[in-house]
């Protein structure tokens, strides 16, 4: 984080500390520091693990059956060209769909379980995942095939090691959408319930109903961290893993 | 006595067709490159100079003619042909190492083999420093050595060369000239080398090919006499001036053939995948 940006996060919570301390602010609003009492507390009775942790393992369990199914059919849509063909128009039709027009349905088979919740997500993330890994194997520059040809490649091993390698700057674009949809989604589909009363969107809904203005902005900020972390941590895998065509945009870009 | 010739093309002939549209790449082409030899071939933009590499690659069938390398009749790509592309397709997301033993993986050999080889080469083109950078971190020049180094350390019979150089500034451009030579002199390859560039193909070459317009054929065969290692002062003498002056006549024609026919530039469907628009011939440098 640069200096102005860290000047700024703390010149709004200034404004707001100051505006709440001389009363100018309705009570809905309440003050940074009784958002921060109130996260302290929940720290401490052990709330705010639960719900993270229940909150988390519906996203991470979305994410990765939906991002899995999504890069491996993109994948195979993309070397398999008259499926992507054949499922192309599919595709472009229920993409634009916000998934969560589904939940009424995933509602009526699944309750408000935490089977609906991770559907709904796995069903979020499959099309960007879908989408980015489809068109990474089509991008894949033809002459890298020959070369891998040249060099006495059978198609085990261009697909593993030309066509999976070069795709992954795309699927790696994709994975960041789906994951950012993955907590977008997680509590949405926990706003609507949750049969185990738990959840960072739960604790939202349930904040809203007792009027704890405190509580709701205390479960947003730990929504917020963990989204900015989760983020932050693929990103760190993707420069790990693909540290090469990662300078390579980098050149391409600056 | 001549020597067996390596790599033995006869009667090739490539159409590409789109549509009703048909394109006649090459017609008939027929040539004999014996071991060891470095025959280097220039034609005008779209003659086919390129396709012939393809189709001498495998990468694309032939619609007529025989292709033979050290005997065994080309069906597809294969290591027994090194090909070096002008894009050069280096592998972004692998290390300069990483590429060289691209090709010992595929082949299977044992690791510490692999990396014995690919260091050897990598040393032989002077890029031993750099095996763990990157190719977005080299350089023009460095990336050719690469790709020279990734194309020797499957160790090919043949080495297909598609204008390797063309993308370089003119001083990098020379230096590489040397360089190859070098490389050839040390491995002793047999180099098939197609350039557009006449002075480059007179320097590297023991004999020149001259293309015809399309439909490619060889129009012509320049034998280049200077002894080797030829030293970039050669490029200054009354004698290499003589043979360019004499390929880039025979260019010429071609080139003012094509631009009668208003035809300079190839039509987009006589351009196989991966084949990209070429720049004109590069006339000698300062003939009035």
């Amino acid at each position: 984080m640069t200096r102005e940006a860290l000047a700024l996060v703390v010149a709004v919570l200034a404004l707001w500390q100051g505006l709440a301390l001389a009363h100018l602010l309705p009570p809905y609003l309440t003050s940074p520091a009784v958002v921060l009492g109130e996260l302290l507390r929940l720290t401490r009775s052990g709330e705010l693990l639960l719900h993270s942790a229940v909150s988390l393992y519906r996203s991470a369990a979305g994410f990765a059956l939906g991002a899995g199914l999504g890069v491996g059919l993109g994948l195979l849509a993309g070397v398999w060209r008259r499926l992507g063909d054949a499922v192309e128009p599919l595709v472009a039709l229920t993409y634009p769909v916000p998934k969560v027009a589904f939940l009424p349905i995933l509602l009526v088979w699944f309750g408000i379980s935490d089977t609906s919740k991770i559907l709904l997500i796995a069903l979020s993330t499959v099309f960007p995942c879908y989408i980015a890994a489809f068109y990474g194997v089509r991008a894949v520059d033809p002459l890298w095939v020959w070369a891998a040809q040249n060099m006495g490649a059978g198609r085990g091993r261009v697909f593993l090691r030309v066509l999976l390698p070069g795709a992954a700057v795309h699927i790696f674009s994709g994975l960041r959408v789906a994951l950012a949809l993955a907590f977008i989604l997680m509590v949405a589909s926990e706003l609507i319930g949750s049969s185990n009363r738990l959840g960072l969107g739960f604790l939202i809904l349930s904040a809203d109903a007792g009027g704890r203005f405190d509580l709701m902005f205390a479960a947003i900020l730990v929504i917020a961290v963990l989204g900015f972390a989760a983020d932050r941590l693929l990103l760190a895998v993707r420069r790990r893993l693909l540290a090469g065509s990662v300078l390579l945009e980098e050149a391409h870009r600056g | 006595m001549p020597a067996p010739a390596l790599v033995e093309v006869a009667g090739l002939s490539k159409v590409f067709s789109r549509g009703d549209r048909r394109v006649e790449a090459l017609l008939d082409l027929s040539l004999a490159v014996r071991a060891g030899e470095f025959v280097t071939v220039v034609g005008p933009s779209g003659c086919g100079k390129s396709t012939f590499l393809h189709l001498l690659g495998g990468f694309i069938p032939p619609s007529g003619g025989v292709m033979r390398v050290n005997g065994q009749e080309v069906r597809g790509p294969g290591p027994d042909r090194g090909v070096m592309f002008q894009e050069l397709a280096l592998f972004p997301w692998r290390t300069v190492l990483g590429n060289v033993v691209w090709g010992l993986e595929a082949q299977g050999r044992p690791r510490a083999e692999r990396l014995a080889i690919a260091e050897r080469y990598l040393d032989l083109v002077g890029l031993l420093p750099f095996k763990d950078a990157y190719p977005a971190e080299l350089s023009g020049g460095m990336k050719q050595r690469v790709a020279l180094a990734r194309t020797l350390a499957f160790d090919p019979a043949v080495l297909l060369m598609d204008e390797p150089f063309g993308a370089l500034d003119a001083q990098t451009r020379e230096l590489m000239q040397e360089e190859l030579q070098r490389i050839w002199l040390a491995t002793g390859k047999t180099v098939l080398f197609v350039t557009h560039d006449v002075e480059e193909a007179v320097y590297l070459g023991d004999r020149v090919l001259v293309f015809s317009a399309r439909p490619g054929r060889i129009k012509a065969e320049v034998a280049v006499p200077f002894p080797r290692p030829r030293s970039l002062e050669v490029k200054k003498s009354e004698a290499f001036h003589e043979v360019r002056n004499r390929v880039w006549d025979l260019l010429r024609e071609e080139v003012l053939k094509l631009s009668a026919e208003g035809a300079g530039a190839p039509a987009a469907g006589a351009r196989a995948p991966g084949e990209r628009p070429r720049g004109r011939p590069t006339g000698p440098g300062g003939a009035p």
